[in-house]
């Protein structure tokens, strides 16, 4: 019996610089837990995004019900029933359960709020979900998973039909993901749709009936998930041509017998345990993983940005103690966070002040900057980098998202940064503009610097790397060489997967 | 080709310092205005009569001008003005030398400020809330130090070196606002501490990624910004010639109606301090103006509101103009809203 509930139709869409999804058609059937699998860009939100309302298809159109369901915007979208579990979490912090569920649709009687009657029909909705928080709780009391049941609560209030959850576990213990199952089947139980994205395979063996693999923005097939191993899923996520254009071109210079750092045992409270690796004079380490996997915040907590709570970091054969990014831009170490544009350059600022924010003591002359001096360093680094336009008056801001992450490493080059940390360094920006960051990458290893490159990308981390570390859930899972370099492999640590041939790893300790 | 380089220059000189043209501009239309409604406005006796009003406010100003560039505010320099002005007052009539009580006076700014910039940066409390507080605390103290009388008798040497006449009408005072607007504008341009006001209002996180000591900064920022006030103070009681704990009720708020009327953004990472005289001036002119013209007292209120809020928006409209779609697209950066789900 074939219900189809939803259909996207032939769905192109395209961003500047970019085309998000290539002609993807798919089904999804009434009453179905339905997963969207890829890789981190493969797609699945830009479809779920579309689906909600959030922003239209470039062509093709989505059907419900068999109807045409081009939706304004998110409102009308949940006005139908369309109803979105977030990611991150959009309740208002200061309101109660039961202010949050009605919010927008306040039950009223000769226009006062009816406070019984709300309170009555939230309390049936946290039965119903088997919560045991009042409906009178301030939401900013309850944990994550608490505010997800709320967020369920409120999508079976407003009647939906379709729900779809986005990395719904990416935060939750293992009882409260339990929890969260249980009430999913519960809704399906109920006949409602659900759309599921996780980069947890377990998770999709676990609730969903069939999977949708999407890869760089095209549709790769659907599959029911009970007659589909494992390694099948993984390979038709990947399969594809890896180093089109990021490889090396010159020959390596890894320098093995000098380690200019080496962490042990390092762990935060922010999501990262026992990670424990070093880095080589001339080495491009790739740090692999899945969203949520710890890579930023083992990053930002080696950097000073966030507390260490245990382990140990030497630099060049010194233990060092790095509570601060000051501390650490004192030991020579450089990072070019994630998320370039709220915490990689000072949007007021121009090219000038974004490039020597870091090093500012250089152009120093008793109480006074050398804005000269200045100007010359700026203009001479961002030639060497093909900065374009290499004005040191232009507003960072303006440039190209490619020329953007130019500045911030710039930024970097103008101290003496020796270890640099490349977080997501070509996100979101052209394949022009990767090749000159790979080049640069290349460029500053044979200068004798250290490089660690952050990347969800895996064609990125295999063409790139000297080795790659693979971190799933907050830890090191392996830590590869060269020929060791295999996609399906490096996903299948990614995923949490043993190794298939476990005698291979070469985990440092 | 070298008349038209001179072109190209001025014409970028306008478009890097279009707030300060703008208020250059205001302040002339203004002046002839009331001059034209009122030759008494542009009497020499005026002008330097509205130089003498601005300076007070002009010298909270420029201290506010930091505290707003590094994304904060400072509520609390009306009561430090009066606080300073009992401390000082009680130290003058009591003999001690002037220059002293100057750099008393100074110390005692420069550390009001440090505990509110520690509040901010250390205890993370929101500038507004933290120097609500201290606003009245330090009120507070005023009012302990005083016992709520008048300090009067400040001897003629101390009023001599903050307000004595140089030339003709040109007052020291003057000479003071005038100097500590040079050295602020060094500070701000020139060093590094300038730079990273600029940079901690524009985006905090970022520059303590790039190993900037923020909070370190932070309390600076505000330990100067105070410090131009308790120039102020010093100056205050030398026109007057007494302190008195109920002095400055208010003043921050003009200070930091100068601020904006010079184009700084409350929301940090923008302002300068030539913008910030520029607005004192204008602030300063519009209420003289206002009353040489004969406009009611309590329609005097509703027209400095009001320029103050047409002086907002226009730094508003000129935000937009200078970040116009074209320019962003001429170098291929994509809008924020693709970014986003192009992040996926």
């Amino acid at each position: 019996m074939y219900d189809a509930h939803i259909e996207f139709r032939n769905i192109n869409k395209v961003f500047p610089g970019q085309q998000a999804l290539k002609d993807v058609s798919l089904t999804i059937q009434r009453g179905e837990v339905h997963a969207l699998l890829g890789e981190n860009g493969a797609g699945k939100s830009t479809l779920l995004n579309i689906l909600h309302g959030v922003f239209g298809p470039t062509s093709g159109e989505v059907r419900i019900n068999g109807q045409p369901a081009a939706f304004a915007n998110v409102h009308d979208a949940i006005r139908t029933g369309v109803i979105k579990v977030h990611q991150e979490i959009n309740l208002v912090p200061e309101m109660t359960v039961m202010q949050n569920i009605f919010l927008g649709c306040e039950i009223t009687r000769r226009g006062i709020v009816d406070k019984r009657a709300m309170q009555l029909e939230t309390q049936r909705l946290l039965s119903g979900l088997g919560c045991r928080f009042s409906p009178d709780e301030r939401v900013n009391h309850l944990n994550v998973g608490e505010m997800q049941m709320v967020q369920i609560a409120k999508a079976i209030h407003l009647r939906a039909s379709i729900v779809s959850f986005d990395e719904p576990t990416f935060s939750l213990t293992a009882r409260e993901v339990e929890t969260l199952f249980d009430r999913i089947l519960r809704l399906k139980a109920e006949g409602i749709t659900i759309l599921y994205i996780s980069h947890k395979l377990d998770e999709i063996y676990r609730i969903c009936d069939r999977a949708t693999v999407l890869r760089d923005g095209a549709y790769i097939g659907t599959f029911p998930v009970a007659r589909l191993p494992k390694e099948r899923l993984i390979r038709s996520m990947v399969g594809r041509d890896v180093a089109m254009f990021a490889k090396r071109h010159r020959p390596r210079c890894v320098d093995w017998q000098d380690v200019v750092l080496r962490v042990k045992s390092a762990s935060g409270n922010t999501g990262f345990q026992d990670i424990s690796f070093s880095l080589h004079r001339g080495e491009i380490l790739g740090f692999f993983g899945l969203v949520g996997a710890g890579r930023t915040e083992t990053m930002r907590g080696i950097f000073g940005a966030d507390r260490l709570t245990g382990g140990t970091v030497e630099m060049f054969g010194q233990e060092v103690a790095i509570k601060s990014p000051a501390d650490a831009t004192a030991q020579r170490l450089g990072l070019a966070p994630e998320n370039r544009k709220t915490q990689g350059f000072v949007r007021v600022l121009n090219n000038l002040d974004n490039i020597s924010l870091a090093s500012l003591d250089k152009f120093q002359v008793g109480p006074f900057q050398l804005r000269r001096a200045k100007e010359t360093s700026a203009r001479r680094v961002g030639a060497k980098i093909n900065l374009t336009p290499n004005d040191p008056g232009f507003f960072t801001t303006n440039l190209s998202g490619g020329n953007q992450q130019k500045v911030v490493i710039a930024k970097w080059l103008t101290t003496d940064a020796e270890i640099l940390m490349l977080d997501e360094p070509t996100k979101g920006i052209d394949v022009g503009a990767k090749a000159e960051i790979y080049a640069l990458m290349e460029e500053l290893v044979h200068q004798g610097k250290a490089i660690i490159m952050v990347s969800g990308e895996l064609p990125e981390i295999i063409g790139m790397s000297d080795r790659i570390v693979v971190m799933h859930d907050g830890r090191i899972s392996a830590i590869l060489n060269r020929d060791e370099f295999d996609e399906t492999r490096i996903l299948t640590y990614a995923v949490g997967g043993s190794g298939d041939a476990p005698e291979a790893i070469s985990k440092e300790q | 080709m070298r008349s038209g380089g001179a072109a190209m220059r001025l014409k970028q000189f306008l478009k890097n310092n279009s707030r300060e043209v703008g208020l250059v501009v205001a302040l002339v239309v203004m002046t002839a205005l009331f001059g034209a409604i009122n030759p008494l406005y542009v009497s020499p006796a005026n002008i330097t009569d509205i130089i003498n009003q601005a300076t007070i406010y002009g010298l909270m100003a420029l201290g506010m001008t930091f505290i707003v560039i590094s994304g904060g505010i400072d509520l609390s320099i009306g009561s430090v003005l009066a606080l300073i002005g009992v401390i000082v007052a009680n130290m003058a009539v009591a003999g001690v030398h002037p220059l002293l009580c100057v750099a008393v006076g100074i110390a005692i700014g420069f550390g009001v400020g440090a505990m509110n910039g520690f509040m901010v940066a250390k205890m993370n409390l929101q500038p507004f809330v933290a120097t609500l507080g201290a606003m009245s605390f330090i009120r507070g103290f005023a009012y302990v130090i005083s016992g709520g009388y008048p300090i009067i008798g400040i001897p003629p040497g101390y009023r001599v070196l903050v307000d004595g006449l140089l030339v003709s009408g040109i007052r020291t005072s003057v000479l003071i606002f005038l100097t500590v607007a040079v050295i602020c504008h060094i500070l701000l341009k020139h060093t590094k501490f300038g730079n990273y006001t600029y940079a901690i209002g524009g985006n905090e996180e970022a520059t303590r990624l790039s190993g900037v000591k923020v909070d370190r900064y932070k309390i600076l920022v505000y330990a100067v910004g105070v410090s131009c006030t308790a120039v102020a103070a010093l100056v205050q009681l030398g026109k007057l010639g007494t302190g008195e704990a109920s002095a400055g009720q208010g003043y921050e708020l003009n200070a930091i109606a100068a601020v904006a009327i010079g184009g700084a953004s409350m929301a940090g990472g923008r302002g300068g301090i030539v913008g910030t005289v520029l607005g004192a001036l204008l602030f300063a002119g519009l209420k003289v103006g206002l009353i040489v013209v004969g406009v009611d007292t309590f329609w005097q209120y509703v027209a400095t509101g009001l320029v103050i809020v047409v002086a907002a928006y226009s730094e508003k409209i000129q935000a937009k103009l200078s970040e116009t779609p074209g320019r962003v697209r001429a170098w291929g950066a994509q809008p924020s809203g693709a970014r986003r789900a192009a992040d996926d």
